[in-house]
């Protein structure tokens, strides 16, 4: 018996500092109980054989674990579709803010020479990427196409607008960009340097938005993971209500009557990782297709990025731990109507 | 091993099952609780087995009180005892060997330790070829052995067994007494809750006879 084992095992491993201590090896016999070395290979053991007992429950009804896994996996991958999307929307972000431009609006005199002299000069300022001159008849045109004004500025007696630099920076680090349309404002010939982020703002609240968005759906979509899992792991209880009476009636404690539910658990929450990681590589390589040809006729080469093995690695070790808490809660709630009848 | 001081267990329905009963066992003692159903033979084996604590007065088991134990004690009071049920309560899902070894499981025992410890138990309940079918595979008899066997595997200091022979011919009711005889000679107290009175007479141990819920007779059975 344990019970009279245990103070035996204890007493070995902390003897009575009263005691005489022996010293050579006291020779073990059958009564000391066992080793320490045994217990564990036991705990390991009994770890091992509720691990394959969940399995094979599991196994036994392949197309309920199926399913329950499935549902799980569509609960998983709807906020983490959502949140790698609003990641290669960044990406997308990205690579517009890097196209963030500086327009110089010169004198209203100046003319074409003084375009080019200012193209030359705020080239030769660091962080400048590149730099155009849009003369006064290409302003006007733009303007008169794309203001919808064109009969009325026809009307003018002559042309309004100023020649424009349009520079484009190097970096994209707000800061940055700031201290440069500073220095480009001061360059002769520059009546106004405009620095236009107000899309990117407009860009990045919408990210923000996004990001909470995910994250209240990931919060609801959990705690409907954890009931689906709470549920699926009440009737496996209810399943073995006798097994669990029995075992308790011979001296299980709680944590031996746990364990099996608690892999159970989390195999389901394995099995939904594997699937959902499956179900986002699958989805977002079909979407692939479709975004590249919008972003062709754009111009642009961007195509949307596949699960970053990290993210699948945390989505599936996510999914084994909400599978390990919903069966934790399932039989913690349910562990005190398991007594013995 | 087992001392009731005074012990009386009312349910909150105002049922009372047992008043104030006061009895002592000894270690290594065999003993018989006998009475009519409803006399409190089941409501006394459930106090034993801490499923449920006594209301009032105090009893003990192998010097632990059962009216002060934690919930965390219980499981390690439990393997100080075996428990035979009259209908068995064996797991059909799992084959005789598996059922035997489930207490051994439980206190963590090395495999070989398990496979020598309950092939010990099924000779002493001479089912020894019986280890890999299923309890399905076996008649009532046979079931209620391997019941047995699972109660004794993991050589508990006491052994109660409530009805054993209850769905048994004659015959076989005889044998499970032998067996359990034997487990008694090597010294672990047996308290057997029936009201076979006939398979008691014959048996000569000690007797505690319950009628609603009290101590109305303690002496050797057939005098």
């Amino acid at each position: 018996m344990s019970a009279t084992r245990s103070p035996k095992v204890a007493e070995r491993v902390a003897p009575k500092a009263a005691e005489p201590q022996p010293s050579k090896k006291k020779p073990r016999n059958d009564d000391d109980g066992p080793a320490f070395s045994e217990l564990f290979a036991a705990w390991i053991e009994s770890h091992r054989a509720s691990l394959i007992d969940s399995l094979r429950r599991l196994g036994k009804q392949p197309i309920g674990s199926f399913f329950t896994c499935l549902v799980m996996a569509v609960a998983l991958s709807l906020p983490m579709g959502l949140s790698l999307l609003l990641k290669n929307v960044e990406r997308l972000g990205g690579s517009w803010q890097r196209a963030a431009q500086i327009s110089l609006y010169m004198d209203i005199n100046a003319s074409d020479s003084d375009g080019q002299a200012l193209v030359a000069k705020a080239k030769a300022l660091g962080g400048v990427a590149d730099a155009e001159y849009i003369d006064k008849k290409r302003a006007l045109d733009e303007f008169q196409q794309q203001s919808g004004l064109g009969e009325a500025i026809k009307e003018l007696p002559e042309n309004p607008l100023p020649g424009v630099v349009v520079v484009t920076p190097l970096e994209v680090d707000k800061a940055a960009l700031e201290a440069l349309r500073q220095s480009l404002s001061e360059l002769p010939s520059v009546q106004q340097a405009q620095l236009d982020l107000v899309w990117v703002e407009r860009l990045a609240a919408i990210l923000k938005l996004g990001d909470r968005f995910v994250f209240g759906l990931t919060v609801l979509l959990v705690s409907a993971l954890l009931l689906v899992i709470g549920n699926t792991i009440r009737l496996h209880i209810e399943n073995r209500r006798v097994e669990i009476e029995v075992i308790k009636l011979v001296g299980g404690t709680d944590s031996y009557v746990r364990r099996p539910f608690l892999y159970m658990g989390a195999l389901y929450g394995m099995g939904a990782g594997i699937l959902s990681w499956g179900i986002l590589a699958f989805g977002l390589d079909w979407l692939n297709g479709a975004v590249v040809g919008l972003s062709g006729l754009y111009g642009s080469d961007f195509a949307l990025g596949g699960v970053p093995p990290s993210d699948g690695l945390s989505l599936l070790l996510g999914a084994v731990l909400l599978g390990y808490i919903g069966a934790w809660i399932a039989v913690a709630r349910h562990l005190r109507e398991l007594a013995p009848r | 091993m087992i001392r009731f001081e005074q012990v009386a267990k009312r349910y909150p329905n105002g049922h009372v099952g047992l008043h104030e009963l006061s009895f002592h066992v000894r270690r290594g003692e065999f003993l018989f609780v006998t009475g009519h159903s409803g006399a409190g033979k089941s409501t006394l084996l459930r106090l034993l087995l801490a499923m449920e604590r006594p209301t009032s007065g105090k009893l003990l088991l192998a010097g632990q009180d059962l009216g002060q134990i934690t919930n965390a004690q219980i499981p390690f009071l439990r393997r100080q005892i075996g428990v035979v049920f009259q209908n068995h309560q064996l797991l059909f899902d799992r084959t005789v060997f598996n059922n035997i070894a489930l207490p051994l499981q439980i206190l963590g025992l090395s495999k070989p330790e398990i496979a020598k410890r309950v092939d010990s138990a099924l000779e002493r309940v001479a089912l020894a070829d019986k280890a890999d079918l299923y309890p399905g595979d076996l008649s009532t008899g046979q079931q209620q052995r391997v019941g047995i066997a699972r109660a004794i595997v993991h050589r508990p200091a006491l052994l109660l067994a409530d009805e054993p022979t209850g769905n048994l011919d004659p015959r076989l009711a005889a044998e499970i007494m032998g067996v359990f005889e034997d487990i008694n000679r090597l010294g672990t107290s047996v308290l057997i809750a029936s009201h076979d009175l006939a398979l008691i007479a014959r048996m000569r141990h000690r007797m505690l006879t319950l009628q609603r819920g009290r101590l109305i007779g303690d002496g050797e059975a057939g005098k």
